[in-house]
Formats: C-alpha cells, sequence, structure tokens
C-alpha cells in the first residue's frame, strides 16, 4: 500500500513538472525493448520493433500522401557480418483531420510495428553483433505540426552455428 | 520504508526544480534580455535580420509603422498549408492599411524548395529563411504554424500557436492594425507586460 501510494505521489508530481502548454508540447515515440535475436549462421530471422506514439500525435507513415510530408523511416547499421535484408512497414491509417477535412492523410498513431528480417552468411563466426540505427519521423496533432526528430534503435543479434 | 519515500519524493522535487532553473539560466546567458520567455502579450518583438527567397535582407524593424503578421511555418507542416491562402487573402484585403504578412520558413531544407512550395501556394508576401537564433528569439517556435501579430510600434499584440480560424486570424490582423504609430513614444515595459497571459493555443 505505502509503495502504491509512493508511486502514485512520484507519478503525480513528475507529470506536474513535466506539464506544459499544447504549444510547448514535443510529441514522444518511443521503442519496446527488443528481446535477443538468434541467428543461424547461414539462415534468417525475422524481428519485429513496436514503437509507441505519444496520445493525441500522430506521424505520418512511411508512404506519406504528398511529396512535401516526411515519411516514417528505420534506418538500421548491423555490424558486419549481419545484414538486414528487408525492412516492412505497415501501412498508414488514411485519416483527416479538422486543419484539413478534405484531405486525407496516411499516418501511424498509437502502437506501430515494423518488421524486419535479418541474414547472417553461412561463414559467419558465431558471437553478438551490435545493431545502431534510428527511427526518423515528423509529429503532429489536431492542430500543430512539430520538427522532425530521431530516437536511437539499438539491439543486439547473436549469431549462433548452423 | 514511509520515511525512506518523503526523503525520495523530495529528492525528485528538488532535482527537477534544478533541471528547470538551470535550463532557464543557460537560455538567459546565451541570448541576454531580448528573448522573449513564457507568455508574450505587450512585449517588443525582438528585431532580426533574415534572408528572403528573393535573396534580400529584411529586418523587422524595416517595417515600423506597419502591422505585421509574423508566421512561422514549414513545408511539412499541413496545417501551416491550410493557412497560407488566407494569408494571401489578407495581404490583399488589409495591405492598403499596413498590414505586411511575412512568412518565416523553419525548414532544414535548401531555399529552392522552399521557393517552389510557396510558388505553389500562390504566395504574395515575403517569404523568410528561419534560424534556430530567430526561434529562440520569439521564445523557442517549436510548434508551427505559430504566428505573432506585430502591431505598428513593434509590439506583440498577440501570439498564435496552432492553426485557428480564418476569422479569428482576421480579427487578430485587426487588432493589430488598430494601434497608432507613435514613434516618439516608449515602449510599455517587457517586465510588467510579461506578466499578462494573452497567450492562444489552438484547441487541442
Amino acid at each position: 500500500m505505502k509503495s502504491r501510494l509512493f508511486a502514485l505521489v512520484l507519478t503525480s508530481v513528475t507529470g506536474l513538472a513535466l506539464a506544459q502548454s499544447p504549444g510547448d508540447r514535443v510529441p514522444s515515440v518511443i521503442i519496446a525493448p527488443v528481446g535477443n535475436v538468434e541467428l543461424r549462421a547461414g539462415g534468417s530471422a525475422n524481428l519485429e520493433l513496436d514503437f509507441r506514439i505519444g496520445a493525441d500525435f500522430h506521424i505520418n507513415s512511411n508512404k506519406p500522401k504528398a511529396d512535401y510530408l516526411i515519411p516514417t523511416i528505420l534506418k538500421l547499421n548491423p555490424a558486419e557480418p549481419v545484414t538486414l535484408a528487408d525492412v516492412k512497414y505497415p501501412a498508414g491509417e488514411e485519416m483527416s483531420f479538422a486543419f484539413s477535412p478534405n484531405e486525407k492523410l496516411s499516418v501511424y498513431s498509437g502502437d506501430f510495428a515494423i518488421n524486419t528480417v535479418w541474414k547472417a552468411p553461412a561463414t559467419a563466426p558465431p558471437g553478438t553483433y551490435p545493431v545502431k540505427g534510428e527511427l526518423r519521423f515528423q509529429a503532429c496533432d489536431r492542430s500543430a505540426c512539430y520538427p522532425p526528430r530521431s530516437i536511437p534503435v539499438q539491439f543486439q543479434v547473436t549469431v549462433v552455428k548452423k | 520504508m514511509k520515511r525512506n519515500a518523503v526523503v525520495f519524493v523530495m529528492l525528485a522535487i528538488v532535482i527537477m526544480g534544478m533541471l528547470a532553473a538551470g535550463s532557464y539560466l543557460d537560455r538567459s546567458r546565451k541570448h541576454g534580455p531580448v528573448k522573449l520567455i513564457g507568455d508574450i502579450h505587450n512585449v517588443p518583438a525582438p528585431d532580426f535580420e533574415l534572408p528572403s527567397l528573393d535573396g534580400r535582407k529584411v529586418k523587422l524593424s524595416d517595417f515600423r509603422g506597419q502591422a505585421v503578421l509574423l508566421n512561422f511555418w514549414a513545408t511539412w507542416c499541413s496545417p501551416c498549408k491550410i493557412e497560407m491562402p488566407w494569408f494571401v487573402e489578407l495581404q490583399k484585403q488589409y495591405g492598403k492599411d499596413g498590414l505586411v504578412v511575412l512568412g518565416v520558413a523553419m525548414d532544414d531544407t535548401e531555399s529552392a524548395k522552399i521557393a517552389e512550395f510557396a510558388h505553389e501556394m500562390g504566395v504574395n508576401y515575403p517569404v523568410l529563411l528561419g534560424s534556430d537564433q530567430v526561434s529562440d528569439d520569439y521564445g523557442d517556435v517549436r510548434s508551427l504554424p505559430t504566428t505573432f501579430y506585430i502591431d505598428r510600434n513593434g509590439t506583440i499584440v498577440v501570439k498564435a500557436v496552432g492553426l485557428l480560424g480564418r476569422q479569428e486570424i482576421e480579427e487578430d490582423v485587426k487588432k493589430a492594425l488598430s494601434a497608432s504609430y507613435k514613434p516618439a513614444k516608449a515602449q510599455p515595459s517587457r517586465a510588467a507586460a510579461v506578466k499578462t497571459t494573452q497567450t492562444k493555443e489552438a484547441a487541442q
């Protein structure tokens, strides 16, 4: 009971400290912890990366409907000899907003997942290989947009023997 | 356990207070008194000199005696795109009364792309290339669109964050135009004016 009360108080204090007026808000996108990725030498493995967008915000999908909009892009750089074979973005949700009721935008909101496929050559020595990269996005809410931002994406791929 | 919890909460409050104070002091040191902090109304608009798309250097103070609608926008901002035709109309309608619309593009891209976008939108007012400095001077403009309505004496009368309606924008233009030009009179005290809250936030 005491620990719950403590958590509630701490959460409230933190929330008050971070409270900002709508115009000063910073859109948040976070990535869920990535588990251990095991990849057999000479084989491939799928990895789903899960992201969550802060309430009231949306970001453009990977294929926004206009050239002037900034797409969401995942860039990942694995350590050799691991390679990123494919990146599959989810389809955007077609939504119209009060600021443009006649125009539908392709966006992500709430939770979304990007699927990746990883490969290692048959000659890859067993071991752990770091993958570093970023998710770049540009967010808006119902009346304003915010400059493009990137969040780091980092995890490890473990290559095991065939 | 109870004592530990109280100590921890107090520690959290102190740390957050120190972080907030540190951030404020750091900004003050970097930019001096011209930077606008907090809600903005009846404060002198910070002067700037920015390049325009047609290669000129444009200073805000060049427009003293005229009302200025200073609109921060970007090509990737859909709500900004909605406002631009309204600004074009307002420039036509109120230009003869002394209104000057200035767009400040906050894109991190080459000016040719901004010019192409502005041309497609039929923009009939100067578009300036924004900088981190001017954003900072105007209170760290993060949300776009953000529009400052500046009267003929260089005083900010309204700050509007986010997309507002056409009618509300026109009302704000009228407010900016309503003050008569008083070149000899002193500007209102910024310290006193900052206490007044008139910043608008679009309904979220």
